[in-house]
């Protein structure tokens, strides 16, 4: 009896470890041997979960039908843990071949001598590759201290989404009768004061002229407007307190709570309002458009961000193609065919919501008859990056609350910019 | 009946009936959202209707089998796994170091108990850091080592078993030793059956503590397959967000089986912490 | 006993006391050894190897993680989020042990002094407590929501069925429970408590169905009525129970992570209302890669903890002296 007593915890135990053996009781997942019998194993990463991970997957799909020598192993992590996982295996192994990078971040990487220079690889490229080729804001981002370190595949800009319908009710027509964009900071305010409503009476607005949906992007794009950046352009000390910045900051604050065009952002989702048609205009990247594409009922379009400064600026970003630096030969060459592949074939990349950095994609009448992918592509020659530097990402722990806090009135702007290029300061001068 | 109906059992009975539906009306409307239909979930916000109309099951059915991006049932099986196993290693590992500490006699005992003692008051957190870095060194990362075998170190159960088998008579030990047996013998014939109650109790707060552990998983793994159910929840916070009929519909199923082998074992499990306590003084 | 057979006893006590004497060798060593090897390797081990990780700067690209000595604790104490993060916990716990205790303690006396049903009002009060954090925060994050969420509704209808009545009260507006600075830390409070009563109050029951009915019996044929039996014999007896509560309590409260961390995604909070130390911690080490800056802060609130604890400690021998 006490022996039972004892071996039942066991028997159970190994009942349930039988069972569970479908389960791997294993070890890290991605493998770093090269071969799969006799085909070269390429392991791929990114984050494009939705609806961007379907048109990539297609992508990659094709390049194995025409090349069979080759077997790629796309694994997708979603954004939030992506960089995480990358980091972890850049560090301790297990790293893929071939993986993305959002500029934002790429400078960091560089830094820390994780990725393959690419320059070799370009220059051997056949049929021949250059610089010429490709947008410059994107091609630039690939450079740190001179040297090349990644393919740029896209760029993906801020822009402005509006809901036609909402705007043919406002009356807010061109003379074809078709909704009209604003394109300056008076249209813009004449506009929302007319697409804010109170429909039910109860003193609250319920629907919005505008909304503020990525606080981050969207600060960005309004400060570059006014000629304001995170950082100071050396890099070496935060400028968020710059009268250039707070202008920026107090203009957003006014459009809230001066213009009252805009809810003030807590405890709201804005992306899902604009998509339910209670927001008539909001800002954000072109990678959004598939999830409006989805959105049954919804009548849109896309325009540039109107200007609402004395300068031309939006927020940008861009999707970078990096090998790890201690990848071998062998597979490097294998991963760069893949890397070339999805260039190439960048224009069924843009069909998902994105703006490729090819110029000979971006300008072809295909692309051209992406409507908002298009219109979005008028504003590349002033799209603007993240910081450059290494300590970029580790900025935004300040960056971002800052914003918030300015924008809900939990601090002035004055107060909340100045704490935040004190920490900023702080952790630059940190080694 | 007179007993129950006097002014003062009434008196007693309202507000802690009061308090009683309070504690359960958060899991009660948790039930209610996760079997209501999205439609339904907005509507009855007006009325504050707690009754789902109609009742669907959608929900459940949406999370339940959308394993290509949720894999609910693996989730479910690594938590039931790693729950079992670290529940029979402490119970294992603590009951013989208990034995030591508290029936056996040899030199440095005492020392050796009360360093043990002494990193209860670790806070768990510190460990997080240079463990994460062990399970690295060790290639145990993402894998269910990593989340079995550093929780067999904690003191807690040995602290508790040892307090439990101080309390055995000594007699029954001698009894036991007179007639041959050595230390083994003592610790299978007389210590370990007369413990049923301790054991049963730390082996479910064992199996409870590790099943709604968060931090280790969190941190010690990091693939869809290695995940357990608390963290998976957390995961289906990023897809469902807004969604509050499949988030709570996640939110039942994650608490379950918790709560099933808690109704059914309340009665030892409450007489289990009222022994902890005790035993803590 | 009669004297004869105390006499043929002797013999084997003589022999018992010989071998209670005796030193078991080895085999002591050996039953502890599994355990002990267990508790150097992932306990002891790391607890020191945490400190050394906090005297170096350690990045975890990074090639190289230089000695940088006491600098990492210098660089915590003159961040002033960390201030923030320990002014927040502290917060947290003011909040949540005297206010939870409280809470456990009434419903223990309440659980002892119903006569029928105590079994459903324990499990009514202990469920929650078997939940997991990740499921408690998910839930409330819902009740809490401000446009939607059960309490702002509940709220709204009782504010205006008062003003329907004729009460002079102003328009509801819908209460900011987790996106208000000043709201964040209170709502999570609340939800702790809920969360936590019930373990306590297990203990606190123990402890009173613990003291001998006699007592209660003696003070009621002396006059005393329920109040004045409470505090002459309830709480004084249930100190050492208090003292283990409380110090648990604070214990348990300082480590608040998995709170904040589901509540807003592994970010601060509003205003950075949210942030606690742990998480802060967390953020430090598995988010910015600084494992040593991480590990420096773990270490500061080891201190601090050890610190209170020794305060609670003091503070409750002192009481109990008088």
């Amino acid at each position: 009896m006490r022996i039972a007593n004892r071996r039942r915890p066991l028997s159970i135990l190994v009942a349930l470890c039988i069972v569970l053996t479908g389960v791997r009781c294993g070890t890290a997942p991605t493998d770093q041997d090269g071969k799969d019998g006799n085909k070269i194993v390429v392991n791929f990463w990114n984050g494009f979960t939705g609806p961007d991970g379907k048109t990539m997957a297609a992508i990659v799909k094709q390049f194995q039908t025409e090349n069979p020598d080759v077997e790629v192993k796309m694994q997708i992590i979603p954004w939030g843990t992506y960089y995480d996982k990358l980091t972890l295996s850049l560090a301790y192994g297990g790293a893929p071949d071939v993986f993305i990078m959002q500029a934002a971040r790429f400078t960091e990487y560089a830094s820390f001598n994780t990725l393959k220079p690419m320059a070799p690889l370009i220059a051997s490229a056949k049929p021949a590759l250059t610089e010429k080729d490709f947008a410059a804001v994107p091609w630039k981002a690939t450079m740190y201290h001179g040297t090349q370190y990644a393919l740029p595949l896209d760029m993906h800009p801020i822009g402005l989404y509006y809901n036609t319908k909402l705007f043919k009710e406002a009356g807010i027509v061109d003379d074809k009768g078709q909704a009209k964009p604003p394109t300056t900071l008076t249209e813009f305010l004449d506009d929302a004061k007319k697409l804010t409503k109170d429909t039910d009476g109860d003193g609250r607005p319920d629907q919005w002229g505008f909304a503020y949906t990525f606080q981050h992007t969207n600060w960005l794009t309004f400060a570059h407007q006014f000629g304001g950046d995170i950082v100071t352009p050396d890099g070496k000390a935060g400028s968020m307190s710059s009268p250039a910045c707070l202008q920026a900051t107090h203009l957003m604050c006014d459009l809230i709570y001066k213009y009252k065009i805009a809810p003030k952002p807590e405890g709201v989702d804005s992306w899902l309002a604009f998509r339910q048609g209670k927001v008539a205009m909001a800002m954000e990247g072109i990678y959004m458009l598939s999830s409006l594409q989805q959105q049954p009922g919804l009548q849109f379009a896309g325009a540039p961000v109107p200007q609402f400064g004395p300068k031309q600026g939006i927020w940008g970003g861009s999707h970078l193609l990096c090998q790890p630096a201690t990848i071998s030969p062998e597979r490097s060459q294998a991963a760069w065919r893949l890397m070339r592949y999805l260039s190439d074939h960048s224009l069924a990349w843009g069909g998902g919501g994105q703006v490729p950095a090819r110029l000979d994609v971006q300008d072809s009448p295909k692309f051209q008859e992406m409507t908002v992918q298009a219109q979005f592509a008028r504003e590349k020659g002033y799209v603007v990056y993240d910081p450059q530097i290494p300590k970029a990402n580790a900025l935004n722990q300040f960056v971002d609350p800052a914003i918030e806090a300015a924008l809900t009135q939990f601090q002035t702007p004055e107060d909340a910019m100045h704490d935040a290029d004190q920490r900023i300061d702080q952790l630059l001068k940190r080694p | 009946m007179i007993k129950f109906l006097n002014r003062s059992q009434i008196g007693l009975h309202i507000p802690m009936l009061i308090l009683a539906l309070l504690f359960l009306a958060p899991l009660l409307w948790m039930v209610s959202t996760s079997l209501k239909t999205s439609e339904d979930i907005v509507n009855s916000l007006g009325a504050l209707r707690w009754l789902p109309h109609p009742l669907t099951y959608a929900n459940f059915h949406e999370v339940l089998t959308n394993v290509e991006e949720f894999p609910v049932w693996r989730w479910t099986g690594n938590s039931l796994f790693i729950s079992l196993a670290v529940t029979f290693l402490v119970l294992t590992v603590d009951s013989l170091a208990a034995f030591a500490y508290s029936r056996l006699k040899w030199k440095g005992r005492d020392r050796i108990f009360s360093i043990l003692v002494a990193t209860m008051l670790v806070p768990g957190q510190v460990l997080l850091i240079p463990t994460y870095l062990l399970i690295r060194n060790l290639h145990w990362f993402d894998t269910y080592q990593a989340l079995i075998i550093p929780a067999g170190a904690g003191a807690f159960g040995v602290f508790l078993l040892r307090q439990f088998f101080m309390t055995i008579p000594a007699e029954l030990e001698e009894a036991a030793r007179l007639d041959g047996c050595g230390p083994l013998g003592v610790f299978r014939h007389v210590i370990l059956p007369l413990s049923k109650p301790a054991l049963a109790t730390l082996g479910i707060f064992t199996f409870m503590g590790t099943w709604n552990a968060f931090e280790g998983p969190l941190i010690f793994t990091s693939s869809m397959d290695m995940r357990t159910l608390p963290i998976g929840i957390t995961i289906f916070q990023g897809h469902y967000g807004a969604e509050y009929g499949q988030m709570m519909a996640a939110a039942v199923i994650a608490a379950l089986p918790v709560l099933i082998s808690f109704l059914i074992f309340q009665k030892h499990i409450i007489k289990g912490i009222s022994l902890t306590g005790l035993a803590g003084r | 006993m009669s004297i004869a057979i105390e006499k043929t006893q002797a013999p084997a006590r003589a022999v018992a006391r010989k071998l209670l004497r005796r030193d078991d060798g080895w085999a002591g060593l050996l039953f502890a050894l599994p355990h002990l090897i267990l508790f150097i390797v992932f306990l002891l081990g790391p607890t020191l190897y945490g400190f050394f990780i906090s005297l170096h700067q350690w990045h975890v690209l990074a090639k190289e993680h230089p000695f940088v000595g006491l600098s990492n604790y210098k660089a915590a104490l003159g961040d002033d989020i960390f201030w923030l993060a320990l002014r927040n916990t502290a917060y947290f716990v003011i909040l949540v042990v005297p206010l939870g205790n409280l809470v456990s303690l009434l419903l223990a006396l309440g659980v002892a002094g119903v006569k029928r049903f105590g079994t459903f009002y324990k499990v009514a009060f202990y469920v929650p407590v078997v939940i997991s954090i990740a499921v408690v925060s998910v839930l409330w994050q819902w009740l809490y929501n401000t446009e939607i969420g059960l309490l702002n509704l509940y709220l709204k209808t009782a504010i205006n069925g008062l003003r329907h009545m004729g009460m002079a009260l102003p328009p509801f507006q819908p209460l900011p429970w987790l996106s208000d600075p000043h709201w964040a830390m209170p709502s999570i409070a609340l939800m702790s408590i809920w969360w936590g009563a019930g373990g306590n109050m297990i203990l606190y029951l123990a402890g009173i169905n613990n003291i001998a009915p006699d007592y209660y019996e003696a003070a009621t044929i002396d006059g005393a009525n329920t109040w004045q039996r409470f505090w002459a014999i309830t709480w004084p007896l249930l100190k050492p129970t208090t003292l283990f509560c409380l110090v648990f309590s604070v214990l348990g409260a300082f480590q608040i992570f998995g709170q904040s961390y589901v509540l807003y995604g592994g970010g601060s909070g509003p205003g950075r209302a949210g942030l606690t130390l742990v998480l802060y911690m967390y953020q430090q080490g598995f988010s910015q890669y600084e494992i040593g800056y991480g590990a420096a802060i773990a270490y500061l609130l080891f201190a601090i903890v050890l610190i209170f604890t020794g305060i609670q400690f003091k503070l409750m021998q002192g009481r109990e002296e008088k």
